[in-house]
């Protein structure tokens, strides 16, 4: 299929209730779907994942259908991922991810809460999730929940979100050729056909004789280049927290975050980072 | 899933509890005992960062006193095995856990504990 433009979204109204209506309740709806399409973990967060030390302890916000949570495979049970999602259909699906029977740990909550101990995780992941937010306060919020939820001397976060540059393997195609470059990134608003074998709307199951498939847009913010960057260093300037490397001796009352690692893979940006 | 792992992580955020929010107190508890693979590595990496006291008096709640009052100084294997017990094999599965200062309520349903607050609760 030949890759087709996105349609722009209007965000309307309150926020919160945009996404509940666009985000959340779709998810809800094609949770079993969305979760058989979404099944290989990505190189750099599954290397992320195995360079963590043992015995510690993280949070998967937007953690979908957990498949992160079983990681790292060549030593399970040395870390534990807490996944966090609004939607209880895919989590239901991500409290059994992975071989084994292994049940998972895993919460009902928004990425804008933080109901846990300040810096009590070791680490943090985000992978796929900051993007559905509907306002830049509201992403830059996210950022700033994850870096105070991990450990202000050695936690590290991994984020992902969607880029408007999608690779030739993509399905979806945001920029055409003749557009400028955005330094803010685009409201856009992505369809997703639902199987109606795998439906979890309630609403299917009454259903009568043949029906049309049942498309549902989701909103997404499709970050531009920099522009993940930018969110972790207006997050960390309002958290109080340097953006440098660590300096051999920290100034009393000084703290930082790293920027690790940041750049664009496979249609995703992505940004790595360690506090001190 | 609420094990207790997760339970000395969670503490209550609604808008303006920032203190005494810790543990949530567990209520109307259904348990369920699973099997999970022993991990001492684990254990003694994520032991510094437990909330001792917690720990031990959510355990002694919901029935078991294998834990000492004290973190012990030797991580024998007894103890061990005991601590992974109550982390990680003790699922909370229906239930609630009441915050100890403003009282609400996070509800525990097919093992899942909803940490959503309605609107007028967030900080």
């Amino acid at each position: 299929m030949a890759p087709r433009p996105l349609q722009a979204a209007k965000v309307e109204g309150e926020p919160e209730i945009y996404e509940t209506q666009n985000v959340h309740a779709i998810y809800d709806d094609i949770a079993a779907h969305f979760s058989s399409t979404r099944y290989k973990p990505w190189p750099i967060i599954a290397n992320f994942l195995s360079s963590l030390t043992t015995g510690w302890v993280g949070l998967d916000s937007g953690t979908g259908n957990g498949k992160y949570l079983p990681l790292p495979l060549d030593r399970p049970g040395d870390v534990w991922t807490i996944g966090l999602d609004r939607s209880k259909n895919l989590l239901q699906i991500a409290r059994k991810a992975g071989a084994n029977g292994v049940v998972r740990e895993v919460l009902v909550g928004n990425v804008l809460d933080n109901p846990w101990r300040p810096g009590v995780f070791d680490y943090a992941i985000s992978i796929a999730t900051i993007h559905h937010l509907s306002t830049h306060e509201r992403r830059r919020s996210a950022v700033k929940r994850l870096l105070e939820s991990v450990s202000p001397d050695h936690g590290r976060v991994l984020i992902y979100v969607w880029a408007i540059e999608q690779d030739e393997l993509s399905k979806r195609r945001v920029v055409s050729e003749d557009d400028i470059p955005s330094l803010t990134g685009k409201d856009v608003v992505v369809p997703w056909v639902l199987s109606k074998e795998l439906s979890s709307a309630e609403k299917s199951l009454s259903d009568g004789g043949p029906q049309e498939p049942q498309v549902y847009n989701r909103y997404y913010h499709m970050f531009a280049q920099g522009e993940l960057r930018g969110l972790v260093i207006e997050a960390a300037a309002e958290l109080g927290l340097q953006v440098a490397s660590k300096p051999e001796d920290v100034p009393k009352n000084t703290r930082g975050v790293e920027i690790v690692h940041d750049g664009w893979e496979r249609s995703n940006y992505y940004v790595e980072l360690k506090l001190w | 899933m609420v094990r207790l792992l997760t339970h000395n992580i969670l503490a209550c955020h609604a808008k303006d509890c920032n203190t005494n929010n810790f543990p949530l107190e567990f209520k109307d508890v259904q348990l369920e005992i699973r099997e999970a693979e022993f991990n001492p590595e684990f254990l003694k990496g994520f032991l510094p960062k437990l909330e001792w006291k917690a720990l031990v008096d959510t355990a002694i709640q919901l029935g078991d006193t294998s834990l000492p009052l004290e973190q012990p100084e030797m991580l024998d294997d007894e103890f061990l095995k005991n601590l992974h017990h109550v982390l990680l094999e003790i699922h909370v599965e229906e239930g609630s856990m009441t915050c100890p200062n403003c009282k609400h309520v996070y509800p525990i349903s097919n093992g899942i504990p909803n940490m959503l607050l309605a609107e007028h609760e967030i900080g």
